[in-house]
């Protein structure tokens, strides 16, 4: 069975019988006009699947399967909107989509590191940051630190803490936060969290396809 | 009122119970221009209220703006809401052709709210309850259902986020205050089901946001939700996964 979370920049795809870890490939790459999975979820998924599974319900469902705690707070950080599960006691207790305000954190981000070349596993936390509610509108931020002096890496790196604690606020402020999507691989994102985090890494959503798909799914 | 020409009414929130009597016995053409009527372009209101404002009262302004009714009922009071209130204030610097006549309504014999515990899909449900404004007599003859799930909050502009839940949704919040004919019954307002699954809804740039957020905080299964103009992918997302993550059969 091929799974597949079409993110906005990466498309998250998984073949359950062929014993392989998932792929990632870039979104522009996919070929559009052939491609076709089972089970999907995430931007424009439900054009090349049978089955259609939305995000917040893929990502709780990863959460229930990756997290052997009754009372978590799963944070995902996409592309382009954030979006969070609040299981207490095994139950849902709240959750949220963030897919205007706060928006675009990922994208803003990996662009940044593009196009000032920034190592973001070399770059100290900051002690204080932007006070940022979205990527784009964050970014004027930075331009204005930069003319004040500051280095442009320096700017930048309290870019994205503004963005970790917004993201933190989002989520309801909590002791630990699971963190899911791609920015678990930036330390910089990971190290600005004022709490415990633990990376779960790119395919919780896949995780949770995987688990909806499951006869015995929690 | 002129016998020559038919008089159109439009109104806004729930007016007095006394004056939908008064229109019913006329037998006058009332729109109600809380909700969108046909295909007018609600841009159209955006030269007279801010974009970032309540998407009802905007709906309100745009309607009226093209509907251009003789009179217009607009309820001002603490049933409806601030917002209202300067709303009435531009309807009638812009529509000096148009009567507007600000009521208050602060009518507190209940007419119950047998549709809000009604077996019944959600849409149609609330669609009787708000045209049920330009009723003045209660409906009976309607049997409760077991909730399974609950939806606090006001009619949305956007009926299409209804369509997730349901048939055996009860209806909270001032909704329910709409179909019981009391807008200003902060009690009734006040008032969910902390046993089923409930959905807190206001309208974005609402002050009702706050209240509900604040009873979805109080809630044990609760989602806070709001929402402008239309429902977009993430608003749906929201009630879909909430609605099954927490057991509710749909």
């Amino acid at each position: 069975m091929l799974l597949a979370d079409f993110g906005t920049s990466y498309c998250k795809l998984l073949e359950t019988d062929s014993g392989e870890p998932p792929t990632l490939t870039p979104t522009r790459d996919l070929d559009r006009k052939s491609i076709k999975v089972d089970i999907a979820t995430g931007h424009n998924g439900k054009r090349y699947a049978t089955t259609y599974i939305n995000e917040l319900t893929a990502l709780a469902k990863g959460g229930l399967s990756l997290i052997d705690e009754p009372s978590f707070t799963l944070l995902d950080c996409g592309s382009r909107d954030i979006k969070y599960v609040i299981y207490e006691d095994g139950k849902i207790k709240d959750m949220g989509w963030n897919a205007e305000c706060g928006a675009s954190m990922g994208f803003t981000i990996e662009l940044l590191e593009k196009y000032y070349s920034i190592d973001f596993a070399n770059l100290p936390i900051p002690k204080s940051s932007f006070s940022i509610t979205c990527g784009v509108l964050g970014m004027s931020h930075i331009f204005d630190a930069v003319v004040s002096g500051e280095s442009e890496a320096e700017a930048v790196a309290k870019f994205v803490k503004g963005i970790a604690l917004n993201a933190y606020n989002f989520a309801k402020h909590p002791e630990k936060i699971y963190l899911s999507g791609g920015l678990c691989d930036n330390p910089l994102f990971v190290g600005s969290f004022p709490c415990s985090v633990v990376p779960l890494g790119r395919f919780v959503l896949l995780e949770g396809l995987q688990a909806s798909s499951a006869p015995s799914a929690r | 009122m002129g016998k020559s020409k038919k008089l159109l009414f439009g109104i806004v929130g729930v007016p007095p119970l006394a004056v939908m009597a008064e229109l019913a016995a006329d037998g006058s053409t009332i729109v109600d221009l809380d909700e969108p009527q046909g295909k007018i372009d609600l841009e159209t209101a955006s030269p007279f209220l801010p974009r970032v404002y309540c998407g009802i009262l905007r709906t309100v302004i745009a309607n009226s703006l093209t509907i251009k009714p003789d009179v217009i009922y607009i309820d001002t009071g603490a049933g409806k809401c601030d917002c209202a209130v300067h709303t009435a204030t531009v309807l009638e610097d812009i529509l000096p052709q148009t009567t507007i006549i600000r009521t208050k309504n602060q009518d507190s014999t209940g007419f119950g709210t047998p549709l809000c515990k009604a077996k019944m899909d959600l849409v149609d449900k609330m669609s009787a309850i708000t045209s049920g404004v330009q009723l003045i007599t209660p409906d009976d003859d309607i049997q409760p259902c077991s909730p399974t799930a609950g939806f606090w909050g006001v009619p949305p502009r956007d009926f299409s986020l209804l369509s997730f839940f349901p048939d055996t949704t009860h209806i909270y919040g001032w909704a329910r205050c709409m179909e019981n004919k009391t807008p200003d019954n902060i009690e009734m307002e006040c008032h969910y089901n902390p046993d089923i699954p409930t959905v807190f809804f206001a309208q974005s740039f609402c002050a009702k946001t706050a209240l509900a957020r604040h009873l979805a905080n109080k809630h044990p299964y609760a989602l806070y939700l709001d929402c402008d103009v239309t429902a977009g992918n993430s608003v749906k997302a929201k009630i879909q996964a909430f609605l099954e993550l927490s057991g509710v059969k749909v």
